[in-house]
This record gives structure tokens, C-alpha cells and sequence, in this order.
């Protein structure tokens, strides 16, 4: 393949040898000539449901030293917000860039959640529901991925950049492996076992040999595993076909001032790669906001990270006609303490903290919930893990009641008491 | 039951109700169940598979007993014995081999523990927990029996049993629900926040189970410089339930719950003495005794011959094991208003257990001397465990036996030997890939699923290569590249190596202009054995 060619394309050859294009609701619609000759990739992109790209705060930033500020207070601290064109929305003056895209943002300030420690955190802020020995829910890029992936791609539908790493936030759980978050490096690295170790054509002639053992075997036995295995071993072929988008070198020295020469601005930009490449989530990870000590000193670093590379996605994505069909989520696991500690530093928070979404089927502009006047405990609107993923379930498209079996057991996509926050969906 | 229209269920039913009183014990299991399997077959229309080959029969049956495929010379050997009753006595062969006692062991190491346990820096080392469970199968020991030992585990948890309680230290719930879906089979935890809504039990059947457990306490100590713990069971302490989970206030203490058996009676205790006072319990590195042990009470309760569970939950299972799909399915979900799929069997095979004394391995001779576990895995049907047994099952091989096949096909052993090494202390190469790749291939439901790692690992992993799959002394590439015989001879080696059966003539041929063609012969060979180890025949059990 053409590494220039945008994965997308072949988004789904065998529908395409078909004639049609089965979409993400199953159906199929007639597609002769369109496929290649589609005005952008964003209008492919459409046709496949939302995708989603979650910024992961590991550690848990400050709410109260980034959107929630509360100047004037004990709780304060030395950060000053700044106004945005967005009235009752300031912002750090760490997040200039940020500030700007405030007409785009939903900053929900009344997360009231249930897991204050990291690992917990972790798991119900991938999954929306707190860790159960007897269930292993899937994290949220992989229910994005069953849901709004494409039916058939040379790349997998979720992936990792840092973030919570494999397994923490719960892969694929009972979704099953076809599911499993794909973990490269923060910036877009491959990971182990993508480089062959025979050269193209010897490698061509091992896999036909292969070809022509299962087309006999076919003929034997029509049991789906086996029929499983098959098409899993091609896709891992057709992987390394495509790996050319996880090579950015090109690309990154036109981006590297949008997006900022970090390891996680490089990483931002990869999600928009991928994004364009018809993968359907990805999470960037940023370490580490776990401030204990010195709270003031990490978040002026990490800040100063995270505000080029975010605003940077916004407005890449935007350019390209991506971001309304984008959800961007900026969340970690847990908030910060308002109260600042006798080591200058903000300790786990879950009584009232924020999360702020953007772009593919959210409103902007708009802050939902309130806390207290010194920021300790919610006023308005509290919002759990749960109502949160409700939330974001449906603003992606997919249903937030959708059931999945775990033994007998029915398991809704999101809680099945949770709540869905219309107030921020577009 | 979605197969069965209702009116067949009750008539089936009440059958099985006048018919409940006649004993079957005089026919032999094993023709009982191919007699079962067939009149569902006639009722249902089915055409069943032809009978598996002794290669298909063999291959299936090592990993099935022994958790590995056997080597070339095993498969010549057996393919060659012309004796009518060939199969078996190679079943009472691997049925007394050690390895057998080594696979069930992991098997039910999974059953009970999965492969993430909680605490699993503390679970991961259960060395002593596996060669306590490995030692009650090469002893065959009574299930009834090792379940009561396991049940009343006490002591540190670097030895015996305890570890199994230990991923439900200070969660006595939990301990309850996995007790009761693995020995009872039966799913309580639906009764934890609210009363089930299909099944009979109420939330306080489940805390009045939680009741047994919930005194047992776990003191931090250590054992050989690591973190181990002690279990007792202290003499008080209650569940405390405090209603259903969605009116729950914070505050809201809640009523302690006499613990009660499942679906019975309350348990009958002696009253504490007056004034009793809890020792203190920190610090001390022996067991001790609580006055009254409800661990006991629970244990010899599940583990009676009459309980009403227990029986059917081991039954169910172990068919479940061997033949795809338990007679209930899924199989720690028995419920009074779900019927087995062949109810008759399923009576036989419990009652008959109860009566041989839950002696697992005279119900695995059983199974896998049925002509329904032996039939062929060919035909239409797509399920992988076909609903009336019609064909053979197909389940991926577990990690363990993917290692110790890879080990097995590619001659790894022998050149451990050859150089100098011993493979009995040898460890897997790749082993930290093999495990997280290879370990939980389905999804929630016991659906194979492939995962995208796993091919990565073996298209790519330069090391597999070197270490298994490229010639080392003594090794099958090796074999295969010294060889001095014809190529047709090496590629019926290659494949009774790897896949345990012959190749057909098109196969033949195709590798023989492979590995003649104009290559380097060791690339050649290296490319041949990897293309087998990729099949789908390799990745399954079928």
C-alpha cells in the first residue's frame, strides 16, 4: 500500500469489492465509485459514527487551579484566572491557548465520584462503574471502539498513547480481546513484535504457504474460531501494511509549533492521525498531576504541556473539519482537594471536581454544575462516573443503556441508573 | 431455553419425572450417554458427524488429559497399533500419567482464581496452593473431600488451601458469591443489591451465605521474606445488611443477618459464654480455634451427598470440560426453573457420581470413552460447541498448553537435552508473552475471540524464532535439516510433529516443492514448521 494513503480509504475493502458500505448501525448503502471518489475524509469519517479522543490526566489534575478557580478564597492559591469570550467561564492563566477554544468547551464542575484512590480511579473513570471482582467491565475506547469502529481496518479501532496503560483502565473486559486497546508509545511509537523479521518477499512467501494450509482447513470444519483466528492473523498482517500512520517524522516539523515540541504535544497530533486514519478512539496519557508537594510547581509544568497540545488538536481538528464528529475528553481519575496542605500540595478530591468535554456532539460554551464558594463539596447538579459516561455515550451516538452479557447477567453501557447531562450535549 | 419450544419442555419434564425412580446404574455411563445424545439427535433432526480419526482422537485427547499434544513418535506409535481397543487403554494411560494431574490442576487453578485475581502481588505467588490442588488430582482424591479441605482452609497462605479465601480477604461477600457459583453453582450476586430477578434468591439467602464467611480474618505476617497471611476464624462477628443497595443512606448501619444455608435452614449455634472478649489476634503466627467453626458447618453442608446443588454444579462442569457445553449452560447457572439439555443425563451423571463417591476421574474415563466426545469436528455447524453434541467442540488451547505444545512440536526439549540443559527446569522462552497473549482469548461469554497481539507476538518475535522455531541441535528443524531420509519422509515428520496427523497428498506436495525449492533449506524448514504453528488446527482443541 501506498504510505501516503490514508488508511481510511480501506476502510472496508471487502464492502467496497462488494459495492456497498456497511456503516456503523449495520446497514449497508450502495457505494459503487464513491468510496475513492468522497470529497474528504471527513465525510468518510461521518458515515461511521463518532470518534473520540480522551486526554488522560494522570494522577488527577487540580480542578480549582484550572477550571474551577475560586479566587479570593483560602483555598485559592497563588494562579490567577483569566476571562475567556465565554462569560462565567475564566480560566488558569496557564491555559492561554485553551481559553481561546472556550466557546467549544462543556466544563461540568460538580463530578462527584466514587473511587478516590489511583488504581480505583483509574478503573471507573475508563469504565463508569466502580471495579467488581465478578465483572470485567470494558473500558470506555473500547466500547467506542465496538460501537463506532469501522466493521473492517487495517488498523485497530482503539489506541493507547501513555495513558492508562494496558489493562488499568480495564481493556476490553467482557467486550473480549477483538477489542483490546492497542498500546503504542506516548508519542506514537510501535510497540514490540511490529518490525518483521524476514525481509518483504520471504515474508510474502511464509504467509501465502500459511494461506494455502487454512484455505484447505476451511474446507474441513465451518466452526466460527476458526474462521476467528484466520481473519485475526490477516489483520495483524494488514497492521503493518498501514503502520506507516504511527510514522509522523514528516509531518511533525510543519505541527511542532501548534502543538508543542513535547513528547505529549507529538502524541496529540498522532491522535488527530489516527483519528483521520478511521480509528475510532484514542487516548493520550499526560503525566503526572499526582501533586501531594509543591501542587503550584506540577501544575505549572504539566499546564504549560498540556495547553499547547490540547488547543493544538482543537484547532487542527477543526481546520480539518474533524473536531464536530470528535468528542475530546479532558479527565483524569481523580480531582484535587481544595484545601492546600502543609507540604504545598492538593491531595485526591472526589466530592466535587471537573471534567470538561469538547467538540463531536457536545455544546460549548457552557459550564454545568456548581461547587461551594471555596470549592469544597458540590452545590448544583452533582454528577457520578456514571452520569458522566451516560453522557458521553450519548453524545458519541451509542446508546447508554445498550446490553451486553456477562454469564446471565445484563451489564448496560453505562449504569443502569445513571443519568444523561442533556444541559451539555449539542 | 431458547432451542426447545415450551409444550417440549414440560412434556420432557414430567417424563423425567415418572422415570425418576427407575436406577440406572447397571448400564455403564458412558453407553447411557451416547444413548441420551442420540435420541436428542433423532428428536431433533440432526445428522451428527462421523467419528474422529485415531489422529483427530489423539490429539484431542493428550491435550484434553495431559495438556499437550504428543510428539511425533507417540503419534506413529498409536496411528501403527492395529488393537481394536487402542483408545481405551491410552486413555488409562494418560489418566494415570503425572501430567494429568498437572492440567487439571490448571484448569481448576483457573476456575478458582482466573487470570487476575485481587491482590494479585500476594496471589500470584500461590506455588503452595498449586501443588496442594496438584497433589488431590495425582492422588485422585475424593472431589467432596478436597472441596471440604478447601473450604475449611486455615493456616498461612504460602501452603494448602488458604490462598483461595485470600483474594477475598476482608470481603466476605465476595467469598460468598464465588463459593456459591463454583460449588453450588449457582449465581447469588445479583442478590447482593437487590433480590434477583429471575431466580429465587432473596438478599438475605445471599447474606445469610455471607454469614459463614464472615469471620474469617487475616493476619499480616511473613512467610520466607514475603508477605503472607494467617488465616483464623474468630468466634464473633456478623454480616450486617442494611437493605436494598439503591435505598442504602450513608450512615445506615444495618441488622446483622444469622448466617443460614442456601435455600435452608438457619444455622444452629451455641450462644456465646457471657462476657466473651475476642483475643487479640495481631501478631500471632499459629492458628487458633474459634470456639464454634461456621466454616465447618458451611463446608460439610455443600459438600454432602444430599445437598442439592453440589453434585450437579461437578457434574455439569467437568461435561462442560470435555464436551463443550454443560448440560446447563451456562455452567454455574443452575436454577430450578432452567432444564439440562438432555435431563435424563444429566440425573444420571450426578446420582452416579454421588454413588462412585465423587471420584472425578472415573467420570472423565466416562466421558471421553463416549462416542459423542470422540466424533469428528467436520460439518456445517458454526457454534464452537455445538447444543446437541452433534460434532466435536472446538476451544482454544488454553496458555499453558500452547506453551507446552510449542514446546512439544518444535522439539524444544530434546535440544535442552542435547545441550547439556535439563527441560524439566527449563522455563518456556517467551513465557511473560505467551501468558497475557494467549491467557483469556474469549470474551465475557466463553467466545473465542483472537486478539491481535497474539499474532503480532508470533509473526514477529525474533526470539520465539531463535529459541523454538530455527535449528538448534536436536531440535525438529534440526531433525528435519539433517535428515538423510526423502522430503516426503521429513514432511510427514514435520507434520505428525506439530499438527499430530499426516499430511494429505495436496499438503505433501505443496511442502516438499517448498522446502526443494530454490531456498536455503533451513529458512526453508523454519518457514514450514512456523506456517503450521500459525494454523488454526494448531490453536485449537477440536
Amino acid at each position: 500500500m501506498n504510505p501516503l494513503c490514508k488508511p481510511v480509504e480501506h476502510i472496508n475493502r471487502r464492502a467496497f469489492l462488494k459495492g456497498t458500505l456497511a456503516t456503523a448501525a449495520g446497514g449497508a448503502f450502495l457505494n459503487f465509485g464513491s468510496l475513492f471518489n468522497s470529497d474528504s475524509i471527513a465525510a468518510e469519517a461521518k458515515k461511521l459514527g463518532k470518534k473520540c479522543i480522551l486526554l488522560w490526566m494522570n494522577g488527577g489534575a487540580s480542578q480549582i487551579d484550572t477550571f474551577d478557580m475560586k479566587p479570593g478564597t483560602d483555598n485559592a492559591g497563588p494562579f490567577r484566572p483569566i476571562n475567556t469570550k465565554v462569560s462565567g467561564m475564566p480560566v488558569c492563566e496557564y491555559l492561554p491557548k485553551v481559553a481561546q477554544h472556550a466557546d467549544k468547551l462543556a466544563v461540568i464542575r460538580s463530578m462527584k465520584t466514587s473511587e478516590p484512590d489511583h488504581p480505583g480511579g483509574i478503573m471507573s473513570m475508563h469504565t463508569g462503574y466502580r471495579p467488581a471482582v465478578n465483572v470485567p467491565y470494558p473500558e470506555i475506547g473500547a466500547m467506542v471502539a465496538k460501537f463506532n469502529g469501522p466493521a473492517d481496518s487495517d488498523l485497530p479501532s482503539c489506541v493507547h498513547l501513555g495513558g492508562a496503560g494496558y489493562g488499568g483502565g480495564g481493556g476490553a473486559g467482557f467486550l473480549g480481546p477483538k477489542f483490546q486497546p492497542f498500546s503504542v508509545g506516548r508519542d506514537g511509537r510501535l510497540p514490540s513484535f511490529t518490525t518483521p523479521y524476514l525481509k518483504a518477499d520471504s515474508e510474502q512467501r511464509r504467509n501465502d504457504l500459511l494461506r494455502f494450509m487454512e484455505q484447505d482447513a476451511a474446507k474441513e470444519s465451518s466452526a466460527e474460531p476458526f474462521e476467528a483466528h484466520r481473519l485475526a492473523k490477516e489483520k495483524a498482517w494488514r497492521l503493518l501494511q498501514a503502520k506507516g500512520v504511527f510514522d509522523a517524522s514528516q509531518e511533525w516539523p510543519k505541527y511542532r509549533d501548534l502543538y508543542g515540541d513535547t513528547e505529549f504535544g507529538r502524541g496529540c497530533m498522532m491522535a488527530r492521525r489516527l483519528i483521520e486514519a478511521g480509528v475510532a478512539f484514542v487516548e493520550v496519557g499526560q503525566e503526572n498531576y499526582d501533586s501531594h508537594a509543591d501542587n503550584f510547581t506540577v501544575h505549572k509544568a504539566t499546564l504549560s504541556v498540556l495547553d499547547p497540545g490540547w488547543s493544538g488538536l482543537m484547532t487542527d481538528l477543526k481546520d480539518r473539519g474533524l473536531l464536530d464528529d470528535t468528542l475530546i475528553i479532558w479527565m483524569g481519575e481523580v480531582g484535587r482537594t481544595p484545601q492546600i496542605n502543609n507540604r504545598v500540595g492538593r491531595d485526591h478530591y472526589i466530592n466535587g471536581w471537573t471534567v470538561v468535554l469538547a467538540g463531536g456532539g457536545t455544546k460549548g460554551g457552557m459550564v454545568y454544575g456548581a461547587t461551594n464558594a471555596n470549592g469544597v463539596g458540590v452545590k448544583d447538579d452533582p454528577v457520578s462516573e456514571g452520569d458522566l459516561f451516560a453522557t458521553i455515550f450519548t453524545a458519541l451516538g451509542i446508546n447508554p443503556r445498550a446490553k451486553h452479557y456477562v454469564g446471565p447477567r445484563p451489564i448496560t453501557a453505562a449504569p443502569e441508573k445513571s443519568k444523561v447531562v442533556k444541559e451539555v450535549l449539542a | 431455553m431458547r432451542f426447545v419450544s415450551y409444550p417440549t419442555l414440560l412434556l420432557t419434564a414430567s417424563v423425567v419425572l415418572t422415570s425418576s425412580t427407575v436406577r440406572a446404574d447397571e448400564t455403564p455411563l458412558r453407553q447411557l450417554i451416547d444413548a441420551e445424545v442420540k435420541a436428542v439427535w433423532q428428536r431433533e433432526n440432526v445428522t451428527p458427524a462421523p467419528a474422529a480419526s485415531d489422529a483427530a482422537f489423539l490429539r484431542r485427547i493428550y491435550l484434553d488429559l495431559v495438556g499437550t499434544i504428543p510428539t511425533a513418535a507417540e503419534a506413529r506409535e498409536f496411528l501403527a497399533d492395529k488393537d481394536a481397543d487402542k483408545r481405551a487403554k491410552l486413555i488409562d494411560k494418560l489418566l494415570d500419567d503425572p501430567r494429568y494431574a498437572e492440567q487439571q490442576m490448571n484448569v481448576w487453578d483457573q476456575v478458582l482464581f482466573g487470570r487476575r485475581p485481587p491482590d494479585s502481588d500476594l496471589t500470584q505467588r500461590r506455588e503452595g496452593f498449586q501443588k496442594w490442588l496438584r497433589e488431590k488430582f495425582a492422588k485422585n482424591e475424593p472431589y467432596d473431600r478436597w472441596v471440604r479441605e478447601l473450604l475449611q482452609a486455615e493456616g498461612w497462605t504460602s501452603e494448602g488451601p488458604t490462598m483461595y479465601f485470600a483474594q477475598y480477604k476482608n470481603d466476605p461477600e465476595s467469598a460468598a458469591t464465588a463459593v456459591s457459583r463454583i460449588f453450588l453453582g449457582t449465581q447469588l450476586q445479583c442478590a447482593r443489591c437487590h433480590d434477583h430477578p429471575f431466580d429465587k434468591w432473596k438478599q438475605v439467602d445471599f447474606y445469610g451465605l455471607a454469614g459463614f464467611l464472615v469471620r474469617q480474618t487475616f493476619v499480616e505476617g511473613n512467610q520466607n521474606g514475603k508477605r503472607h497471611y494467617l488465616l483464623v476464624e474468630k468466634s464473633s462477628g456478623e454480616v450486617l445488611f442494611s437493605g436494598p443497595a439503591a435505598e442504602q443512606k450513608p450512615g445506615k448501619k444495618g441488622d446483622p443477618v444469622p448466617a443460614r444455608y442456601l435455600g435452608g435452614d438457619l444455622l444452629q449455634e451455641p450462644p456465646l459464654p457471657a462476657g466473651f472478649k475476642e483475643p487479640e489476634l495481631k501478631g500471632i503466627k499459629t492458628v487458633q480455634k474459634p470456639l464454634f467453626s461456621r466454616k465447618q458447618k458451611l463446608a460439610e453442608w455443600i459438600t454432602a451427598a444430599d445437598n442439592p446443588y453440589f453434585a450437579k454444579a461437578i457434574s455439569n462442569r467437568i461435561w462442560a470440560q470435555f464436551m463443550g457445553k454443560g448440560l446447563v449452560d451456562p455452567v454455574d447457572d443452575l436454577r430450578d426453573n432452567r432444564p439440562a439439555s438432555h435431563p435424563k443425563l444429566f440425573q444420571a451423571v450426578h446420582e452416579q457420581l454421588v454413588a462412585q463417591k465423587f471420584d472425578l476421574k472415573w467420570l472423565v474415563r466416562e466421558l471421553v470413552n463416549s462416542q459423542a466426545y470422540q466424533l469428528s469436528v467436520s460439518g456445517a455447524v458454526t457454534d464452537a460447541s455445538p447444543r446437541f453434541y452433534e460434532r466435536s467442540r472446538v476451544r482454544p488451547l488454553s496458555a499453558e498448553e500452547i506453551m507446552a505444545s510449542f514446546r512439544s512440536a518444535t522439539g524444544f526439549d530434546d535440544a535442552v537435552k542435547a545441550a547439556g540443559g535439563n527441560p524439566a527446569t527449563t522455563k518456556t522462552p517467551e513465557a511473560t508473552y505467551f501468558l497475557p497473549y494467549f491467557g483469556e482469548p474469549t470474551n465475557g461469554r466463553g467466545d473465542f475471540q483472537a486478539s491481535l497481539n497474539e499474532h503480532l507476538f508470533l509473526n514477529n518475535s525474533g526470539s520465539l524464532r531463535q529459541s523454538m522455531i530455527q535449528p538448534r541441535k536436536g531440535n525438529l528443524a534440526d531433525r528435519l535439516l539433517t535428515s538423510k531420509e526423502a522430503w516426503e519422509e521429513r514432511v510427514d515428520e514435520l507434520f505428525l510433529s506439530v499438527l499430530t496427523r499426516l499430511p494429505r497428498e495436496q499438503e505433501r506436495k505443496k511442502f516438499v516443492e517448498y522446502l526443494t525449492a530454490d531456498k536455503q533449506a533451513g529458512a526453508a524448514i523454519e518457514d514450514a514448521i512456523w506456517v503450521l504453528l500459525n494454523t488454526a488446527e494448531f490453536r485449537f482443541n477440536h
